[in-house]
């Protein structure tokens, strides 16, 4: 048994190895050579070359590590930016005579954690919204059962004639005072406010609602 | 922001920084700083008249011993994790000597118990060994978050916590080179109680230092 066994958990092993290496990216091959430690010590010296070049070419590993963390895609994005800022701000913590991957990755693992913690402290408030498009389209806080009303109510004014849809927006909708709205519908305030009056009560006729005087 | 693009203005923006010292080194010269001030509170106090004989009983010395020790591995703890790939098991190095402190404060407890009886537990105040270890601990321990200040971002909380663990500690440890209390309930109460105190301080400095710290490095 253990003749079969053996071989098997090596290769187990080695496949284990080679999944970490690819989940990585090109950028473990890269920083192999020790490019990045000297990179970041030229940085430390103001050179600002060799600083893009650190940055660009650890991105894959920050993106990496963000994913592997954080689920949503713009949220890791968000956390590789937090990790740029802070290895910009700890830039001086960096020991040139360690190497360079563990103390890049060990800044981009606490942003994650971090963005993650305050993530958490507002999830409980927050509903997940990713498979309710009709929810997006409508404005926050609508239900469906508004919604169901407010097209009752749009049908309701499509059906009015035209002067009372005409007085009902803008008395009533745009909430302009009398004498503006009589300028700009050519109706005279008198007429404005019995088409008003009309438009209001034909809709709550048509919706079901008592008028309660 | 695209990430590419903040990259180019990082880079853009990129100043010569001065490199910190290995972290042992600063926590050596943290050290020997809240050395000197301890050393100018006995000076300034005078030493208990009956010092020497005090420490030359191993319970009492071990007591002293721990509590430095404890003070002095939590400031080289701090300094350690303040720096971003270094292992988080830093954390555990004071905790062999504060757990060593409470237990020979503890046995000192139950061999007076043994000795007088109930009367060993009895507790006074002692509003001074209390207000020494506050209004000394908290400084020291300021000064090594100042010191730490770059580890906002990385490690808040346990930094805070070990800062505040060795104010403390050293504040206890000095405090008895001057104005040692007899019983060793008391000791335990006030000294490991203020001691306490300041951790639990520090404990939710930390956090306000994190929450802060976090908010400043949040891109969107």
């Amino acid at each position: 048994m253990s003749a079969t066994a053996l071989p098997a958990r090596f290769a187990l092993a080695a496949g284990t190895t080679r999944l970490r290496a690819q989940g990585s990216g090109w950028s473990v091959a890269r920083d192999a050579d020790g490019a990045w430690d000297g990179w970041l010590a030229a940085a430390q010296g103001g050179d600002a070359r060799a600083y893009d070049r650190l940055l660009r070419d650890c991105l894959p590993l920050l993106r990496a590590i963000a994913r592997r963390r954080i689920a949503d895609h713009a949220e890791a994005e968000d956390a590789v930016q937090d990790t740029l800022l802070t290895l910009h701000r700890m830039l001086a913590t960096y020991d040139p005579s360690r190497p360079a991957r563990p103390w890049i990755a060990a800044i981009a693992e606490r942003r994650c954690i971090d963005r993650l913690r305050r993530r958490g402290r507002t999830s409980g408030r927050e509903n997940p919204i990713d498979d309710h498009a009709e929810t997006l389209a409508a404005p926050a806080g609508v239900t469906g059962e508004d919604r169901v009303a407010s097209r009752q109510l749009r049908e309701a004014v499509a059906d009015l004639p035209e002067s009372q849809r005409t007085a009902l927006r803008l008395a009533k909708l745009e909430d302009l005072p009398l004498a503006e709205a009589s300028a700009r519908s050519g109706l005279s305030v008198g007429a404005l406010k019995v088409a008003t009056h009309r438009a209001l009560k034909t809709l709550r006729r048509k919706l079901g609602v008592e008028d309660d005087r | 922001m695209k990430t590419e693009d903040m990259i180019g203005r990082l880079a853009a923006e990129l100043r010569p920084v001065r490199r910190l010292a290995p972290p042992l080194r600063r926590a050596v010269a943290w050290i020997g700083f809240a050395a000197l001030v301890i050393a100018a509170c006995v000076m300034l106090f005078g030493p208990r008249h009956d010092l020497m004989e005090r420490l030359s009983r191993p319970q009492e010395a071990a007591q002293l011993a721990f509590a430095l020790a404890t003070g002095l591995l939590a400031a080289i703890a701090a300094f350690q994790l303040s720096v971003p790939d270094r292992s988080a098991r830093w954390a555990l190095l004071p905790l062999p000597a504060a757990a060593g402190w409470i237990g020979s404060l503890g046995w000192g407890c139950l061999a007076e118990l043994a000795r007088q009886g109930s009367r060993a537990l009895q507790l006074d105040t002692s509003w001074g060994c209390f207000g020494f270890i506050v209004l000394t601990g908290v400084p020291l321990s300021l000064s090594l978050m100042w010191m730490l200040r770059h580890a906002g971002p990385i490690r808040p909380v346990p930094v805070a916590v070990l800062g505040g663990l060795a104010g403390a500690a050293i504040a206890a440890g000095g405090l008895s080179l001057f104005h040692h209390l007899d019983a060793a309930a008391m000791v335990l109460a006030w000294h490991g109680g203020a001691t306490l105190l300041v951790v639990l301080g520090f404990l939710g400095l930390g956090r306000i230092w994190g929450d802060r710290a976090g908010a400043r490095f949040t891109a969107a």
